[in-house]
């Protein structure tokens, strides 16, 4: 027993001396990040871009590990009761927010249970429909879609998607109760779409620029406050009379919550390095979005951007009544 | 179920069906239904289970009448025990003791369902398989993998 | 004529020394890891994407199809020799295949898989060279309604999967859907059957459920007994090579299979499932004798393998033409491209034409080397069955943890296995065959998703799948299979092989 006792101890003394250790040289061995979705989809395309970047700047491999299921509240929940050593980290999009609302019942609470690193994007959105939809401009869509509201169709990737967030917001501008039409993922939304058998959507510019291009789809507006490099003949929505539909798919890289202050600021430094990195932004562009500013990869940043989108989204999604679990 | 004028496997298959019908059953009354032509999470469900259940009295039905053809023959007590708790303890302990330990113990386990290896030779298959498999799949493919995970860190 | 021009640029990409090598390594990989029992397509893809990103993106992309290509032939090698399939299309090959293997003709099985993907594979590549757009355009008139009537076909044929009894053939289909709906209602958000647990939100997985019914099952009942190797597969290893007849015997179902896998691969979703599936009922029907299917029959091996691997070829359609991936493997192929800088959409064939067309060429090249470096290779393969079965069952339980593990990080699919396993092995106890209860588990979501998708966007008229063209004549097709199985000759006929079978 005396022996176990010591043991135990020694334990104590070296996990001490460990966590010592992470304070001085960090990092020293590699970094996992938590991506949680699926390997191959957007977000995993951002964290793996980001990642790489980041990992010649800190010298040390940050490796992405797919955790996906639940809408993403499986990844935060594991990073969330991860070691606060700064070796486990996560990224996570707007999804952070919303699922505070969509979730009656999450094992963690945004808030508290992360320390938040930055931000690394926002994805502006675009309102957009089949090829062949009637109306030409914005201004006319909107007329179009409040007087034949019980015969249009509108697709979203799922509960809690992007598409169903803004989704959400076009109905309550428009005042017009559109028949939503789910699907599992947006690759079989936009397929639908593609090939005429449903109306209209409002999704990502990562899923929908290459399609535009291509005409095989019609876009009308995009969701951020000023015009697109990308598009500039798009018009803001709200150039078109609805202000309300402002919203973009942000990406924040979080660490659990109690990460040593050391590790969270030496990720900071190496994310608004990579911000700054002209390739990635080429790189980012090309999927129809930018780096953040690099004055928004740091923990204050995105902590005010978290809480402010989590009270902005629960009182549309209260009053939308839709939960995901 | 001993008697031999019927077929025990069609039988027990029966129970076996009925019973997860009227579980699945059971478990989509919480659900709304709605109507054919707009159907509730609980629409499919229902109907799915009340077919389960339907088919699983039809197959009792069936085994009563037929003769039986053999029974359920011998059952694998230790394969079941020691098989079956080696990816459970994977998973259990992937995380916390890192994957190293994680994939030799469960080697370990997933040997013992077999009674036919001495207990070096058990031991040997799980550190060859533990080799094996770090070396490949967290060395030479990089997966993500903790190798020696928080509980074992000094 | 612009197609030959175009596949000469696709040759003279995918040629060159260094492409070659990318593809031969791709294909190496994809096999070695693949092969491992429980890493099926999928897994090996997101195992080993990582090693493409450094690539240049032609290279990366080739190395990826030869990996992807690879990765199926070592799933149906491991579905043959152990009857553990890693993905679905490969569950339908382990029904004959193993038992084929079982009766010392694994060297065969795997030469009539080998040969029966090569020659689907070239035809498939043709079709898709030939004829991406006009299919794409057929693609895109599949709506709801189109894909709810082929469900049902589907569904009809599931039940002349089984050998045994019709009615536990139906029960395991049915609970193979009540299994499928397990998870989050995509419509409402409601949790089904979930137990309350986070983790089957998003359903159960389907590896755990294969690799636990098919494999493990089959593995606790080899340790009946008590003894360990109640059946020592390598003691009577017949000829490696298929004999004349056995390669007359796979002609028309090669044929057949490949026709039917092309056709269905283009479907987003599960068009290549169903591919695997329908072949295997339809040499079933045709065959003079179907009471060799679940036996060991050749037809059962040869039709669904090329069926899965045509399908495997025309799912690049959609991700080429549309940049809209058609299922999990092709959503990896889009993030390696995105990862690359080439951003899939419509327009990659004009405007990244060595790209477009060196894809297309490497998937015939990698086909090639495939047939060449797997004919020797099935000597090697055979061999791995001499290995005791109480040294091989520890390695087959402890790969398929790591590899069930590996494709969604999550200790819950692991206790899963465990539970399918225990649930496959009593239905094996009970004679209920697990291949029905596998296309339910896949048709179960698409099925139910579809005729809701349906009835909304028809107004809760059901008259809509009627009225759609594509649709109506599906569900005529489904009616005529329903009278074929009904019609007395045949149902004499499946009785009989019900009194004979074991």
């Amino acid at each position: 027993m005396a022996s176990l006792s010591r043991i135990g101890s020694l334990t104590a003394a070296a996990i001490l001396l460990a966590s010592a250790a992470v304070a001085q040289g960090y990092p020293d061995r590699q970094v996992t990040m938590v991506v949680p979705f699926a390997a191959g989809g957007p977000t995993d395309t951002v964290a793996r871009l980001v990642a790489e970047k980041m990992s010649a700047d800190l010298g040390q491999q940050i490796i992405v590990e797919n955790v996906g299921g639940a809408g993403g509240t499986l990844g935060a929940a594991q990073v969330a009761e991860a070691e606060a050593d700064g070796y486990t980290i996560l990224l996570h999009h707007i999804g952070m927010a919303t699922s505070e609302s969509l979730y009656r019942e999450l094992p963690y609470n945004a808030l508290e249970a992360f320390a938040p690193v930055g931000l690394v994007t926002e994805v502006p959105m675009t309102v957009v429909a089949r090829a062949d939809f009637e109306p030409a401009d914005m201004a006319s869509f909107v007329t179009y879609v409040k007087e034949n509201a019980d015969t249009i169709t509108m697709a979203n990737a799922g509960i809690g998607a992007a598409s169903h967030l803004c989704g959400m917001l076009l109905m309550q501008a428009l005042e017009a109760p559109i028949v939503t039409v789910p699907y599992r993922g947006t690759g079989p939304a936009m397929t639908e779409l593609v090939g005429g058998q449903i109306d209209i959507m409002c999704d990502q510019t990562t899923n929908t620029t290459e399609q535009i291009q291509g005409g095989t789809i019609k876009a009308y507006a995009v969701t951020t406050p000023e015009r697109l490099d990308l598009f500039p003949d798009l018009p803001t929505a709200a150039e078109a009379g609805l202000p309300g539909i402002e919203v973009s798919v942000w990406h924040g890289i979080y660490a659990p919550a109690g990460t040593p202050q050391e590790a969270v600021d030496r990720l900071s430094t190496s994310l608004q390095t990579v911000l700054a990195d002209p390739e990635l932004s080429t790189r980012l562009a090309e999927l129809g979005t930018a780096p953040s500013p690099v004055e928004d990869g740091t923990p204050e940043a995105l902590s005010a951007k978290l809480s402010a989108e989590i009270e902005r989204w629960r009182p549309i999604i209260e009053e939308a009544g839709v939960y995901a679990d | 179920m001993r008697d031999r004028s019927f077929d025990p496997t069609d039988l027990a298959a029966g129970v076996v069906f009925t019973v997860l019908g009227l579980a699945f059953g059971v478990s989509t009354l919480g659900l709304e239904r709605g109507t054919a032509l707009r159907m509730g999470p609980g629409y499919a469900p229902l109907v799915l289970a009340a077919v389960l259940t339907l088919l699983g009295v039809l197959i009792v039905v069936a085994g009563l009448r037929s003769r039986g053809v053999e029974g359920i023959g011998p059952l694998a007590w230790r394969g079941m025990a020691f098989l079956l708790s080696a990816p459970i303890l994977f998973g259990l302990t992937v995380r916390g003791l890192g994957f190293v330990p994680a994939i030799f113990l469960a080697t370990l386990l997933a040997s013992l369902a077999s009674p036919r290896l001495k207990s070096w030779q058990v031991l040997g298959l799980a550190v060859a398989i533990t080799l094996f498999s770090t070396l490949v799949f967290s060395y030479a493919l990089g997966l993500p993998f903790r190798r020696f995970g928080p509980w074992l860190s000094f | 004529m612009d197609l030959f021009s175009n596949l000469a640029l696709g040759f003279a990409t995918a040629a060159t020394p260094l492409n070659l090598g990318f593809c031969l390594i791709g294909v190496i990989l994809g096999t070695l890891i693949g092969v491992l029992p429980g890493i099926g397509a999928t897994a090996t893809i997101a195992m080993l994407l990582p090693i493409t990103f450094q690539l240049e993106p032609v290279s990366s992309l080739i190395m990826l199809a030869g990996i992807y290509y690879g990765a199926q032939y070592g799933g149906s090698t491991t579905a043959i020799l152990i009857n553990m399939p890693g993905e679905s299309s490969s569950a339908v090959t382990a029904i004959d295949g193993y038992q084929m293997a079982r009766r010392g003709k694994a060297g065969t099985a795997l030469a009539v898989a080998a040969l029966g993907s090569f020659f689907a594979g070239t035809v498939a590549t043709l079709l898709v060279a030939i004829f991406a757009p006009p299919l794409t355009a057929v693609a895109l008139q599949f709506g709801a309604a189109e894909y709810f009537s082929l469900m049902v076909l589907g569904l009809v044929c599931a039940v002349a999967l089984a050998h045994g009894s019709f009615l536990k053939a139906l029960a395991m289909v049915v609970l193979g859907l009540l299994l499928g709906l397990v998870g989050t209602d995509i419509y409402t958000g409601a949790p089904r059957f979930t137990l309350g647990l986070p983790e089957l939100a998003d359903g159960l997985s389907f590896v755990a459920l294969a690799v636990g019914v098919f494999g493990i099952a089959e593995i606790l009942r080899n340790l009946e007994g008590g003894q360990g190797d109640r059946e020592v597969l390598g003691q009577k290893l017949g000829g490696l090579f298929p004999s004349r007849e056995d390669l007359k015997a796979m002609v028309g179902p090669m044929l057949r299979g490949t026709a039917l896998g092309s056709a269905l691969g283009i479907l987003p979703g599960g068009g290549a499932v169903l591919a695997a599936f329908g072949s295997y009922t339809i040499e079933k029907r045709l065959s003079k004798r179907p009471e060799e299917f679940g036996q060991g029959a050749i037809a059962g091996v040869a039709g669904p393998e090329s069926a899965n691997n045509a399908g495997a070829q025309t799912s690049f359609i959609p991700l080429l033409t549309l940049g809209i991936p058609a299922n999990p493997v092709m959503a990896l192929m889009v993030g390696a491209m995105i990862i690359q800088g080439i951003v899939p959409g419509p327009n990659v064939a004009t405007e990244q034409p060595a790209l477009f067309w060196g894809i297309i060429a490497s998937m015939w090249i990698g086909n090639l080397m495939l047939i060449v470096l797997n004919l020797p290779l099935i000597g090697i393969w055979v061999k791995l069955l001499k290995v005791p079965y109480h040294v091989l069952f520890p390695i087959i339980i402890a790969f398929s943890s790591i590899g069930v593990y590996s494709v969604k990080g999550n200790a819950f699919d692991l206790f899963a296995v465990a539970g399918f396993g225990l649930l496959g092995y009593v239905f094996l106890k009970l004679r209920c065959e697990p291949a029905p209860l596998l296309l339910g588990f896949v048709l179960g979501p698409l099925l139910e998703e579809n005729l809701r998708r349906a009835m909304i966007l028809g107004r809760g008229d059901p008259m809509v799948f009627l009225t759609r063209p594509i649709s109506a004549g599906l569900l005529v097709l489904t009616l005529a299979v329903v009278v074929i199985m009904l019609m007395p000759r045949v149902r004499r006929k499946r009785e009989e092989v019900f009194v004979e079978g074991d």
